[in-house]
């Protein structure tokens, strides 16, 4: 069997178990602990899949982004490793409570997806592909935690509403940092969505002769890309924020989800 | 030696006698190079706060006697029996465990209330300044703070708030995080009102305005609070700019309605904000919670918040009492090793005497030695001691590690003369002899 499978099962060995850890301080009473292992069971995970891609690439003689489950490999990773940032800079293990078990569930479902390339037409140049994948599955990553601030500031605005005690809120970052979390990461994923969104675009017209096809995929992509536009301008100019943002975020999350699921 | 600990706490003794046992703080030098020059003490540590004064003493078993005429002394006409009805005295083991309770903040009137560790670490500066305490106390001091810091890190004992005002203040903080940067509102300047934005401003805060019917009691709040003060009229105008509000004036009826409430979300987009309503009546509707981004605390749920605070404490208090026990075991296990250290050493250092004696001895007898003769000689001389101490070591640490270890140490101190007046007459003879 091909060496890079077994890296990738180890990966996903290590992403289960980071999902499963990253739960377990939530569960405990009295002090979080000093060196949650959650983040390096991620980190552990991260690394397992870097060499399963670069094994794959190696193997292939390309980039491994010219299948559905290469793509969807790659965006497990991505989610990953922008889980990993977040937890870097602001030691907020909890979002990889949210972000593990979504790794985990992308990169299991890219090992059972067939292995069929979608570059049928004749695109601009394989490096323009490989751009616009890329940009799509970082803005994806950071819509991710994008999706992941949003549901703990649901949770957070929940448990206050219904005034439960202290216990209830050990883990939970306050509501103002999941807004913050929440709102940057959505800069970052919009600007990187609307390359990816106009890379498409030029390769879409390379490859049928008009920018915009009207298939299913692309009108929930751009669905999703007008909703989170929508959140971002209103953030700009009104300052708008609170619950509402919030559910909206994880429903532009969730389509663009869907799309790259190939829905 | 032993380790003695006298005293009275909350628990133990009424207000009326503690007050009469508070030390000053100019007065606590004097009292304790008093207390360390009474018969028997060798080194001696005092702790006096309003909720106990506590003695702890190293020395002779016998010093106790002279811990409770101290403390009459220092309360002045506390009698001797009413001292001792409600006093305690732990020894060793005991006095260990309740140092390392105290200072875990566990035998505190709020337990994991962080301020007994600093009354704590000041007597102890007090203590080594005034050179009272030395090597057993010192260490025993050190430990019980290691033991403080350990309970505090891996217990939630001094996190959930046990107050209205420190629920207040946390819920708050549950929402903006750092309040550095966030702008409070004060609405009344009533007891309660300045209690609460005490509690919540406490850590700093971006900015803080109160608002009052009464200018002259508006403008000593904000005075006393660092704020400004802003005329009633100009109330829902602060609000729109405000993240916590604390509600608390002595209207009956509601200061802010269920319309103004609904116009005051709609004027913040979205923005948070905190109303803390702790008037009775209330000052603020209760409908007012279900707006969207507002959240609205009453006394009743800052009181149940508190309570569930109270039962978080107690629930892990039960895991720091574990720490607490461990720990104890752990040092006292320590300090019973150090009980038979000395003899051990002494041991060895005897045996290899009386070897080193016997062999110049014995070697002219044997005429002249080559030097790998000698060697041999000298390695077969240690090789035999340390087989001979090898037994008598391990009895001596096992003798150690038992509370009742003494005896054994006793009986082994004897049985090689350790503390004969001349070790080497007896040496002589057991060579003769061999």
């Amino acid at each position: 069997m091909d060496a890079a499978v077994w890296w990738l099962r180890g990966a996903l060995v290590s992403y289960a178990a980071g999902s499963l850890l990253a739960f377990v301080p939530w569960r405990r009473g009295g002090a979080p602990p000093s060196r949650p292992i959650a983040p390096w069971c991620a980190g552990l995970g991260a690394l397992l899949h870097s060499v399963a891609l670069l094994q794959t690439g190696w193997t292939l003689g390309r980039c491994p982004l010219g299948t559905l489950p290469e793509v969807l490999s790659v965006l497990a990773w991505a989610f990953t490793l922008a889980a990993l940032w977040v937890w870097w800079r602001s030691r907020l293990d909890v979002v990889l409570a949210i972000e593990q078990p979504l790794a985990f569930f992308v990169l299991l479902l890219s090992q059972v997806l067939p292995r069929e390339s979608f570059l049928a037409g004749a695109a601009p140049s394989p490096a323009f592909v490989r751009f616009h994948l890329t940009v799509i599955l970082f803005g994806v990553a950071a819509l991710s935690i994008t999706f992941a601030a949003s549901i703990l500031y649901l949770a957070v605005d929940r448990a206050l509403k219904a005034k439960r005690p202290i216990a209830a809120f050990r883990r939970l970052p306050s509501l103002e940092a999941c807004d913050l979390l929440a709102y940057r990461s959505l800069a970052v994923a919009f600007a990187l969505l609307t390359l990816g969104i106009l890379s498409g675009a030029v390769i879409n017209d390379a490859m049928t002769g008009a920018p915009w096809t009207w298939r299913r995929e692309e009108t929930l992509a751009i669905l999703a890309w007008i909703l989170l536009g929508a959140i971002v301008l209103a953030r700009l100019g009104w300052g708008w924020r609170g619950r509402r943002a919030s559910i909206l975020m994880v429903l532009g999350f969730g389509l663009i989800l869907l799309r790259m699921l190939g829905f | 030696m032993a380790i003695l600990l006298y005293g009275l706490n909350h628990q133990s003794a009424p207000i009326a006698l503690r007050e009469r046992l508070v030390i000053a703080d100019a007065e606590l030098p004097a009292t304790l190079l008093k207390l360390a020059s009474a018969a028997g003490i060798e080194e001696a540590f005092l702790l006096s706060t309003c909720n106990r004064t506590e003695i702890l003493v190293s020395g002779e078993p016998g010093c106790a006697s002279s811990l409770a005429p101290f403390l009459v002394q220092v309360g002045g006409g506390i009698g001797r029996e009413e001292l001792e009805r409600h006093a305690y005295l732990h020894v060793d083991g005991a006095a260990v465990r309740h140092l390392f309770r105290v200072t875990s903040s566990l035998d505190s009137m709020v337990v994991g209330e962080p301020q007994i560790l600093g009354q704590v670490k000041t007597a102890y500066v007090l203590g080594r300044s005034t050179g009272t305490i030395r090597s057993v106390l010192e260490g025993l001091l050190q430990r019980a703070f290691a033991v403080a810091k350990q309970v505090r890190s891996s217990t939630g004992i001094g996190r959930a708030p046990v107050s209205i005002a420190h629920a207040a203040a946390t819920r708050a903080r549950e929402i903006f995080g750092d309040l550095g940067g966030h702008a409070v509102v004060v609405v009344g300047a009533g007891k309660m009102a300045r209690l609460a934005a005490q509690h919540v401003t406490a850590g700093g805060v971006g900015s803080l305005t109160v608002v009052n019917r009464s200018w002259q009691g508006a403008d000593e709040l904000a005075r006393e609070l660092h704020g400004t003060s802003v005329a009633w009229e100009r109330l829902f105008d602060v609000l729109e700019g405000a993240d916590v509000v604390i509600v608390s004036t002595a209207a009956p009826h509601h200061v802010i309605d269920l319309e103004e409430a609904q116009r005051l979300a709609r004027a913040r987009r979205g923005r948070p904000i905190f109303l803390l309503d702790i008037a009775v009546p209330r000052n603020v509707d209760p409908r007012v919670n279900a707006l969207e981004n507002v959240y609205l605390y009453d006394l009743d749920d800052l009181r149940a918040v508190a309570e569930a605070g109270r039962e978080e404490r107690r629930r892990e208090a039960e895991q720091a009492e574990a720490i607490v026990e461990q720990e104890a075991e752990l040092y006292l296990d320590w300090a019973r090793g150090l009980q038979a250290s000395p003899t051990i050493v002494e041991l060895r250092a005897r045996l290899h005497d009386l070897g080193e004696a016997e062999m110049a001895r014995f070697r002219g007898r044997l005429g002249p030695l080559s030097e790998e003769q000698s060697r041999v000689l000298e390695e077969f001389r240690i090789a035999l001691l340390n087989k001979i101490l090898h037994h008598p070591t391990l009895a001596l640490k096992r003798a150690g590690s038992r509370p009742e270890g003494g005896g054994a140490i006793a009986l082994l101190r004897e049985a090689f003369g350790l503390d004969a007046e001349e070790p080497g007459d007896e040496g002589k003879g057991s060579g003769r002899g061999a």
